[in-house]
């Protein structure tokens, strides 16, 4: 029995990013009006459609009503109480990286991630935002040499409006939820993609999302587009410091793949979750959703949850093209007095379509973790299949796991499985561990990453490392 | 929606007993569940309404029981038909519930209802008169086999209500069969109360005829030791639902349950189940089948709630579906909620059509479609029909199924 407790105590780890960048910022006033979408809009010196296309939203979100079938317990959130743009002072366009305030270099620097172009060798271009801003993109040039356009949104609207026209709120229309109508209301900055027909992305694209300021929002909004033929492979990690107040994230990702483009979308979710008394911590409410437009186009979600107080994210896929294929790879962990409820939706909509979904949800302390996933069968879906796995690992009796999988089927010509299942940590393996000489706080980490071995798996090497590292740190702590 | 008009004015019945009012007191208020709450959200709202459309039958009417009674040693009960029974033999005895046992028991289970969860048997009690109320003290050894009846006549509501318990150490086979005629709507409430060390094996066969709706409400209490088995089939109903909700008080007891759902034409068929692990070392096997053809839809929601207490509990929970046709469509939900650590809890579903290979396997050996077809359902039919108590040489529910369907 002694082990239990010694499996809660190394699970105890301090959040290690929790510290404020002291830096110049240009903060709006509080609140969520029509006046300060347009201050917001007129500040990225926005086109009029983009201002329409927010305005349209503000209209929508005023509608509309904030979810509560999660069952999420969290205090009313005052949308009037948060700052919607918040950006670090700087001069008005970056043409190098040297131009960049050097402090805000050495927070990136900080948290690990390459901004400087002599770190050339992770060969991993990098799209850094800070608070409501993008504050540098790397290898630009080189991207640009095979026609790949990545840039932040902001210069997206400006040096490729037609695009943005053409495709933002298609996947995710702005009338699709409250925090989606939100976003598109009041999104500051993001990431833009474009891989033209044909082209196989040189590197790994990644977006890194600092919020720093502790009373503003951060609401980002991505959009990856890969023509026909095309494939890129996405990464996104995210950081916050640590107040005692609650910061809300509301993001918008979306995706579309043409003809045989391929999307893979990573992401390493590590926002401050709290202290133990789960005061403070990041409210995460995302929507991520993919479109497979094209025959055989396929797109991959793979993430690592171990941060935010309370999770709310489905990234999801709407499988249209014929013989498209969709997947979704998981890991949650939560711990304290976290909440995550999170999963994904596949529908399948298109013939021959296919969808994979390996979910790993690890709860510890006084968490919640809830896996809730939709699979759908259209009429047309001749010839399509699904295939769902959901593990939960309870770690401690205060945990709750929970699954709750919505499977509904129109077509016959069609399969679905799902298949879940929950376990703990056995003192029997262990044991079994611990008599081969490995020590205790090695063997659960060990069993941890052995649990979630299929999703790390899925995860591009420098991610799959930073996610194992992740967990192993979540894990490490005072063993007695 | 006529009954629903007269609950709203509390004119409903006449007569009314306590149950009865307090029943209508709680759904005057909001006498219909509400559609977007997880429990009724995809059930057909016309059909429900439909479902309330006719006036309330009180009296009980002849009918033709589907097979005759040739057991001498068989209790046969229908509810309604004002039957008394006082079996007291040397080994065992049924009995009657006092009105003051009955009305002790109804009272307490409605302080734990909750509007949306147990509307169904809110609206059965309000309805339910004193006649149509069955409740029955089982003890002993060596019980013969009990079938309950109930029966719905045609262009009409009926409500008929039946609570058992089933005292310690006593065993018995239960079957109970819902009839329901053209053009009827049958609110059938069952309440089971399972002492220590008892067991149960319980079937339930419901069907109707053109139009016929079902609301079977299903509440198991099982305290340590019991064991309780529960086989079901539910088919030829324009709208059914079948809720089934067992707590297994204590812990320390064994649940199994094998249900099955028939879907044709534009029928709607559902199955709602909740199973509480209140205690250590419980332990649940569940499947529940469905088969949807035509344009119909059939649901089934299954959710195993294990909260800390329920240490050890081995529960897994299987949805099988088969789909038939371009127009048909199933929906399954089968869900966890578990805080207790040291559990073994499992899950699963399937959605697919009958196995093309197998079916070319048979042709092969010179069988026609038609009998193909037929030996593929039976195989998937036997496993559930296998579960029910009832005899095969009275009654042959797998030739009755293969021949509707």
């Amino acid at each position: 029995m002694g082990n239990e407790n010694l499996v809660k105590d190394v699970v105890k780890e301090p959040y290690k990013y929790g510290f404020v960048t002291d830096i110049e910022t240009e903060k709006i006033e509080k609140g969520l009006n029509e006046d300060i979408i347009k201050l917001i809009s007129q500040k990225k010196e926005e086109p009029k459609f983009l201002l329409d296309f927010r305005l349209k939203a503000f209209k929508k979100w005023q509608r509309m009503s904030e979810p509560d079938w999660a069952g999420l317990g969290y205090k009313k959130i005052d949308y009037q109480d948060i700052i919607y743009y918040s950006a670090p002072k700087q001069k008005d366009k970056i043409s190098s990286l040297d131009e960049v305030d050097p402090k805000l270099l050495e927070t990136f620097d900080k948290l690990g991630i390459p901004l400087t172009e002599q770190k050339k060798l992770t060969n991993v271009a990098v799209d850094a935002v800070f608070d409501s801003v993008s504050i540098a993109t790397t290898f630009r040039e080189e991207l640009a040499e095979h026609g790949v356009i990545f840039c932040s949104i902001s210069e997206a609207v400006k040096n490729h409006p037609d695009l943005i026209e053409k495709y933002l709120g298609t996947v995710v229309p702005a009338s699709d939820n409250y925090f989606a109508a939100l976003n598109s209301a009041v999104f500051s900055d993001g990431s833009f993609v474009y891989i033209p027909k044909g082209v196989t992305c040189p590197m790994d694209l990644s977006s890194y999302f600092r919020i720093n300021s502790g009373d503003s929002g951060q609401f980002e909004r991505t959009l990856i587009i890969a023509e026909e033929s095309s494939s890129v492979s996405y990464l996104e990690g995210c950081t916050a410091p640590m107040f005692d107040t609650n910061t809300l994230h509301a993001a918008v990702v979306e995706l579309i793949a043409l003809d045989d483009a391929s999307i893979k979308y990573s992401t390493v979710q590590n926002w401050y979750a709290g202290d133990e008394e789960g005061i403070g911590g990041i409210f995460n409410f995302v929507t991520k959703r993919g479109k497979c437009l094209g025959k055989r186009s396929k797109i991959s979600w793979s993430q690592v949850e171990t941060g935010s107080a309370i999770t709310w994210k489905y990234p999801s896929c709407l499988l249209l093209g014929e013989e498209s294929v969709g997947e979704f790879y998981s890991v949650a962990l939560t711990n304290n007095l976290q909440q995550a409820d999170t999963g994904t939706k596949m529908i399948h909509i298109g013939p021959k379509t296919k969808s994979t979904i390996i979910s790993k949800g690890i709860s510890a302390g006084n968490s919640k973790n809830s896996y809730r996933g939709l699979v759908k069968m259209g009429t047309k879906a001749t010839g399509s299949r699904n295939y769902s796995q959901c593990d939960s690992m309870l770690i401690g009796d205060q945990a709750s796991a929970n699954t709750f999988p919505y499977i509904k089927s129109q077509q016959p010509n069609s399969e679905i499985e799902h298949e879940a299942s929950t376990c703990r940590i056995s003192e029997d393996q262990l044991f079994y561990l611990q008599s081969r000489g490995i020590e205790f706080e090695e063997a659960v980490s060990m069993m941890v990453s052995g649990f979630c071995r299929d999703v790390f798996n899925q995860l591009p090497m420098e991610f799959a490392a930073e996610a194992d590292k992740l967990l192993a740190l979540k894990l490490e702590g005072s063993v007695g | 929606m006529e009954i629903i008009e007269k609950i709203k004015t509390n004119k409903s019945i006449d007569n009314q007993t306590e149950i009865q009012k307090i029943c209508l007191d709680k759904l005057q208020s909001s006498p219909l569940p509400n559609p977007r709450s997880e429990q009724w959200r995809l059930s057909n709202k016309s059909k429900l309404s439909n479902f309330l459309d006719y006036s309330v039958n009180e009296n009980y009417s002849k009918f033709d029981t589907p097979y005759p009674k040739n057991s001498q040693s068989t209790v046969r009960l229908i509810i309604g038909e004002n039957c008394q029974i006082k079996l007291i033999e040397k080994n065992y005895s049924i009995q009657q519930l006092s009105e003051d046992e009955l009305h002790k028991y109804i009272k307490e289970q409605i302080s734990f209802f909750n509007q949306n969860e147990h509307w169904s048997d809110l609206l059965n009690l309000s309805l339910s008169c004193k006649n149509n109320i069955l409740g029955l003290k089982i003890n002993g050894s060596k019980i013969p086999p009990i079938e309950i009846f109930s029966h719905a006549s045609s262009n009409s509501l009926n409500a008929k209500t039946l609570i058992i318990f089933l005292e310690n150490n006593c065993s018995v086979d239960l079957l109970q069969v819902n009839l329901c005629e053209d053009n009827s709507s049958l609110s059938q409430s069952t309440f089971f109360c399972l002492e220590e060390n008892s067991s149960l094996n319980h079937g339930v066969v419901s069907y109707g005829v053109n139009k016929s709706n079902l609301l079977n409400s299903l509440n198991v209490i099982q305290q340590k030791n019991s064991e309780y088995n529960l086989g079901s089939l539910h088919f030829k109903f324009n709208y059914a639902r079948f809720e089934i909700r067992i707590k297994q008080s204590e812990g320390n007891a064994k649940t199994n349950i094998k249900g099955m759902q028939i879907t044709k034409k534009d029928e709607q068929i559902s199955t709602y189940t909740k199973i509480d692990f209140d205690g250590p070392n419980g332990f649940l096997d569940q499947i529940n089948k469905s088969l949807a053809d035509d344009k119909s839809h059939a649901i089934f929601e299954g959710s195993i709630i294990v909260p800390k207490i329920a240490q050890k509990t081995d529960a897994s929970q299987l949805s099988r579906n088969l789909l038939l046709s371009n127009l048909a469509q199933i929906d399954t939900k089968p869900q966890l909620e578990i805080i207790a650590d040291d559990v073994k809890c499992k899950h699963g579903a399937t959605i697919s059509q009958l196995n093309e290979e197998e079916l070319f396997y048979m042709r092969t050996r010179g069988i026609t479609l038609t009998e193909a077809n037929k030996l593929q359902l039976s195989s998937y039919f036997q496993e559930i029909i296998a579960f029910i108590p009832v005899s095969k040489d009275r009654w042959d529910l797998l030739d009755k199924l293969l021949n509707e369907n």
